[in-house]
């Protein structure tokens, strides 16, 4: 398993970069301006395949968490444990990109419309579950709090948008416009790679955040055995 | 509780749910230790809404704009309260240990657990609803049939997931200040439910109006009884 994650990160840190690099080229160089929001389209390109990656994290995060309960497997613990962090690095990102596009494509910062609404109370859920895991005393107990909790935020997450969407009505006429006319075929383009990119960084994160909680572990199991020596 | 309360090892799940909630109401009956603290928790927190919102203001948007997310707010932190002091009870000389010796469906506890906290919430609104009749001045009477039963439905879910948890803040130390924490993102529809649901109700809409909130409500009940069941016995065991 830990040979495995090391030439996973190996083999994919090399690709993310270059991959990285070529899409921040696309983003700035190669795809035109937007007709209507001009450059401030550009950031679309990170800020979509960044919210993408939040709900597959979560539902990495339900998997891990499920497999978890089941099997009490540590490494389905380690799994969600990087799950949650990585989702909630890559939900902060959505929540800054979202408001710098918000401000001069519909002229506010936020508006509690459905999708922004979910991707806060997520961000919350997401901190409540490392928290939880934080503050149990071994790490027994943190996995299963952590894991039931992680269980409700990835259920929660449909109905909190139902809710939202029934509540306040559709996202603004911006996007249904958007949606009309079909993307450029540069703009595709360069969508689909920022999007492949963001999968391989997403891969590259997982990999080697679970080998460092492995190691975590280990030294924790190495700190136990060694008191339990002493005493 | 008498020699015959105590259900038979490996008694059947009613048995053990209406024996834990029995028990926790049979605590609270004698020493109303946590209605009391929620009560007048609740009480202060209308007091303070009133000074926030005065009545002119809310005559002037009607008692549909105001007056439901007052309430929902009130009852939600009060209930707060409740939940933390619900396993507080069972910390203390480490009653947890013994129930969890018995040979019990886990879901069984949760489910009693979860009766006793709702039982709990029920008579906090029985005391707090007609009070925010009073103090912001609409007609309760007109519309009790509809308001208990959006009451009844929302009080349910937020019962459920003030067990679930309340059950896991206590296990990691922290009271009321965690459990606020994870409460409120999770319960985000159901808040949105029922306020929508008792704003529909208090504009004199009726019941039809909020047909799909209650709907909201209903699949929210059933699958946070579904979760809790599923997974207590994960969170309270050693």
């Amino acid at each position: 398993m830990d040979g495995f994650l090391r030439r996973a990160a190996i083999v994919l840190l090399p690709i993310a970069m270059v991959m990285m690099l070529a899409a921040i080229w696309m983003v700035f160089a190669y795809v035109p301006d937007e007709r209507v929001m001009g450059p401030v389209q550009r950031i679309f390109y990170f800020h979509v395949p960044a919210a993408i990656i939040t709900f597959f994290s979560v539902f990495v995060l339900l998997a891990g968490s499920i497999g978890y309960l089941w099997t009490r497997h540590t490494a389905w613990d380690q799994l969600s444990r990087a799950a949650t962090e990585i989702g909630l690095l890559f939900c902060t990102i959505v929540l800054i990109t979202g408001p710098i596009w918000a401000k001069p494509a519909w002229g506010t910062w936020w508006t509690w419309e459905a999708r922004l609404t979910t991707t806060l109370v997520l961000w919350l859920l997401l901190a409540a579950c490392m928290m939880v895991r934080a503050y149990a005393d071994n790490r027994d107990l943190g996995a299963r709090l952590a894991s039931v909790l992680g269980i409700i935020a990835a259920l929660d997450v449909p109905i909190i948008y139902k809710a939202v969407d029934w509540w306040r009505g559709q996202h603004p006429v911006v996007f249904k416009a958007g949606e009309k006319t079909p993307l450029e075929p540069r703009m595709l383009r360069t969508f689909l790679f920022c999007m492949a990119t963001f999968f391989v960084f997403y891969g590259l994160l997982l990999a080697i955040r679970v080998a460092i909680v492995r190691l975590e572990d280990r030294c924790q199991a190495l700190v136990e055995a060694s008191s339990g020596d002493r005493a | 509780m008498s020699s015959s309360g105590y259900p038979d090892a490996g008694a059947g799940f009613l048995n053990t749910a209406v024996a834990v909630a029995r028990k926790d109401l049979r605590i609270e009956w004698r020493t109303l230790e946590s209605l009391s603290s929620m009560v007048l928790f609740a009480l202060i927190v209308l007091v303070v809404f009133n000074f926030a919102f005065d009545l002119a203001t809310i005559r002037e948007l009607g008692v549909g704009k105001l007056v439901p997310g007052v309430l929902w707010t009130t009852l939600a932190f009060a209930g707060i309260v409740g939940f933390a002091r619900s396993f507080q009870i069972e910390s203390r000389s480490d009653a947890m240990t013994a129930l969890l010796l018995a040979p019990v469906d886990r879901g069984a506890l949760f489910a009693g657990k979860t009766f006793a906290n709702l039982a709990a919430l029920v008579t906090l609104e029985l005391v707090v609803v007609p009070l925010s009749a009073v103090f912001f001045d609409y007609d309760l009477l007109a519309v009790a049939g509809p308001t208990a039963i959006v009451l009844a439905l929302h009080t349910l879910g937020i019962a459920e997931l003030g067990t679930l948890l309340g059950a896991i803040a206590s296990r990691v130390g922290r009271g009321e200040a965690l459990l606020a924490t994870l409460l409120f993102p999770v319960a985000t529809p159901l808040f949105i439910s029922a306020v929508k649901c008792t704003a529909a109700v208090l504009d004199g809409g009726g019941l039809a109006s909020a047909s799909k909130w209650l709907l909201i409500a209903v699949g929210f009940d059933l699958l946070y009884l579904f979760v809790g069941l599923a997974t207590f016995e994960y969170v309270v065991e050693e």
